[in-house]
């Protein structure tokens, strides 16, 4: 099959890792383009949980701590992704959005230009990490394009 | 940034609250209220329906039809579609809901002694109102039109803590303030130590082990809060210990109810283990309430060991900045800005709850020298002088106080058949308190006193307004905890975090029980 442009959902973990690494041999393979979608889940939004002893001053300084702190793990992401894919001689973009993760996928998607489609595998219970994953029965209902699910890494 | 949305939501719930208020008003809804046997809050439906309807219906209208523009004005009047979206569902749940749960529970009959399940769950207006709203948030979510408002339960909350103050005599604080600060103090401390002992000992990362000892040890969330930033928590961090925190407040706050009725505390015990055993404060809250939810003595007693555990707050994150900073290597005099952790982190309301107590103090609200909100004055009615039977009753067991004055002030009240002054009322409170007597004849003493003792108009309202607004605040609050932030719970935090949390409530019980008198 020929691709011109893959979109990966990828946030670092294990298995978004392997998923990279086979969006990133196909793209060689075909000469597609490859496209990172990084998505910071909303749960963030909820965070503050029922907080209300601390005064404005304090909760926007967690809030203003907690944008920060995702924003440099995102450009973490995105900068080794960047640098293997120059590396390797692929072609490679970006994005990072807010939201529900197989919502976001499925919107970004929609706004048209790929041709496939690849996430990663949900990681095995007891590993740490967050409680944010693809709702895959909401992907594929929704989804017009192929879509591809590497497994998880065997450790 | 307009906030106002043009949307009828807000008039729409003027025009129910006005509803509400006429069919109260006309006996409309009698044949229901009779059913919920809700009448007592007959009262607050008509007045609360009729105030808040009428500002719910302009303000609804100025919504729909105004031109909005950027500003304080739009700002501030936008908050008020929230505001009257949490106080209507904290009303239908106090004034519909709970008493339709209690009709329920009365119907399956006691399940623990004379207690009923709806009793011994706390499913009362303030459990039942923060479950609306967690219901609220995580199935239907907030409205984009009230998204702006519901941030105001936190105000609610404060200005609750604040009227408090008017509640509480000298004494009263001394006894509990000392009690807390004891109390308070050994198990914040002790929980610190032992998160980040524990952290040490399963190699978490040093500022994992300091949000969560912050978390685990002064009061929950708004402790993680405050102290992410200084230890510079990662994001996956904060979201394990908020996580963790949510899932044992919310147990919390339904378990510590049920374990309370089975040993039978007292509101006094119930108050300080609730105060000291639940992590996090809003739930300390939402448990003294579920305890107690036709009267605000447990609250009173819960609510001051909140206080204390945010006053530790400031000093807990300067000490997480100073160790966080020796943990990485650093020098902490040019690290850790001490005046500026304790002067943001201080919680400014609390100054609030203390002016409020000075003017109580002073006879504003009530004539000086009340006690608990009540003063005292004997110029009774006829029919609540002692009779005949009460006099020989208590006659025949003066034999059993040994002490002088207490005979003294026995004998003075069988003369006069009432309490004849405040020391008197304080030596008779001090025998039934003591059981010297049976059972039947401290009943009697007690309700001697409590002839005596009035309950100042201010302070009844003051009473009123604060079990409201901690019925909003905390049913705002509800609507802010989201399963998305429960599930984060995980990893070590929720490991570490279950050791401590656990050793923290059984431990603060067993103290309780065993050296925390029902009297202050």
């Amino acid at each position: 099959m020929k691709f011109k442009k893959v979109i990966l959902a990828s946030h670092g973990t294990a298995g978004a890792r392997a998923a990279e690494q086979y969006a990133l041999d196909l793209c060689l393979e075909t000469g597609a383009g490859l496209h990172q979608l990084l998505v910071v889940p909303d749960f963030w939004k909820g965070m503050m949980g029922d907080d209300w002893l601390n005064n404005s001053v304090t909760q926007s300084r967690f809030g203003d701590y907690v944008e920060s702190q995702l924003a440099r793990e995102a450009a973490d992401e995105l900068d080794r992704l960047t640098k293997t894919c120059e590396e390797a001689g692929a072609s490679f973009t970006n994005t990072v959005r807010l939201g529900k993760p197989a919502a976001i996928l499925a919107d970004q998607v929609e706004k048209g230009g790929f041709d496939l489609a690849v996430i990663g595998s949900p990681r095995p219970k007891g590993v740490a990490g967050y409680r944010s994953r693809m709702d895959l029965e909401m992907l594929t209902r929704t989804l017009n394009i192929p879509l591809i699910i590497v497994p998880y890494p065997i450790l | 940034m307009v906030y106002t949305k043009k949307h009828p939501a807000l008039l729409i719930m003027g025009i129910i609250f006005v509803a509400i208020a006429y069919l109260t008003e006309s006996g409309g809804m009698s044949s229901m209220v009779d059913y919920l046997k809700a009448g007592k809050y007959a009262g607050e439906m008509v007045g609360m329906g009729y105030a808040f309807g009428a500002i719910a219906i302009i303000v609804g209208l100025w919504h729909l039809v105004g031109s909005h523009s950027e500003g304080n004005l739009d700002y501030y009047l936008s908050a008020v579609a929230g505001a009257i979206f949490i106080l209507l569902l904290a009303m239908l749940v106090r004034w519909y809901l709970a008493p339709l749960v209690a009709v329920i529970s009365k119907g399956l009959g006691p399940v623990m002694g004379a207690k009923y399940l709806h009793e011994v769950l706390g499913l009362n207006y303030v459990v039942l109102g923060i479950l609306a709203g967690i219901i609220t948030v995580n199935v239907f979510r907030i409205p984009v039109w009230a998204e702006n408002g519901v941030r105001l339960s936190r105000l609610g909350l404060k200005t609750g803590v604040i009227l408090l103050g008017t509640l509480y005599s000298l004494a009263e604080l001394q006894s509990l303030g000392k009690l807390s600060a004891i109390m308070v103090g050994f198990f914040v401390l002790g929980s610190v130590g032992l998160v980040l002992f524990l952290g040490k000992r399963r190699n978490i990362p040093s500022s994992m082990g300091g949000v969560l000892s912050a978390g685990m040890g002064v009061c929950g969330v708004s402790a993680t809060v405050a102290a992410a930033p200084v230890v510079q928590a990662k994001a996956v961090e904060i979201a394990y210990t908020i996580g963790t925190i949510l899932i044992w407040g919310v147990g919390c706050m339904f378990l510590f109810p049920v374990v309370g009725h089975m040993l039978d505390l007292g509101y006094i015990q119930f108050g300080a283990w609730a105060g000291t055993g639940i992590l996090n404060s809003a739930q300390v809250a939402g448990a003294a309430l579920a305890y107690q939810p036709d009267g605000i003595e447990t609250l009173k007693v819960a609510e001051i060991f909140n206080i204390t555990r945010v006053l530790f707050l400031p000093l807990i994150v300067l000490w997480l900045a100073v160790w966080y900073v020796k943990q990485e290597g650093g020098d902490d005099t040019q690290k850790v800005n001490v005046g500026r952790v304790v002067f943001e982190k201080f919680p400014v309301f609390v100054l609030g709850f203390i002016l409020m107590f000075a003017f109580s103090s002073t006879g504003v609200f009530a004539p000086a020298q009340h006690y608990k909100g009540k003063y005292f004055d004997n110029n009774v009615k006829e029919s609540k002088l002692l009779s005949d039977e009460q006099v020989a009753m208590v006659s025949a067991e003066a034999g059993k106080l040994q002490r002088n004055d207490r005979k003294q002030a026995i004998n003075t009240m069988l003369e006069n058949r009432k309490i004849m002054s405040i020391d008197d009322e304080t030596l008779i409170r001090g025998i039934y308190n003591a059981k010297i007597m049976s059972k039947d004849a401290s009943k009697v003493l007690k309700g001697a006193t409590k002839a005596v003792r009035h309950t100042a108009k201010k302070i009844s309202a003051f009473r009123q307004w604060i079990t409201l607004l901690f019925a909003f605040g905390l049913t705002g609050l509800g609507m802010q905890i989201t399963f998305a932030s429960m599930k984060q719970a995980g990893g070590q935090p929720l490991v570490i975090g279950g050791v401590v949390g656990t050793v923290k409530a059984v431990l603060s019980l067993i103290v309780i029980v065993l050296f925390v008198k029902e009297t202050i």
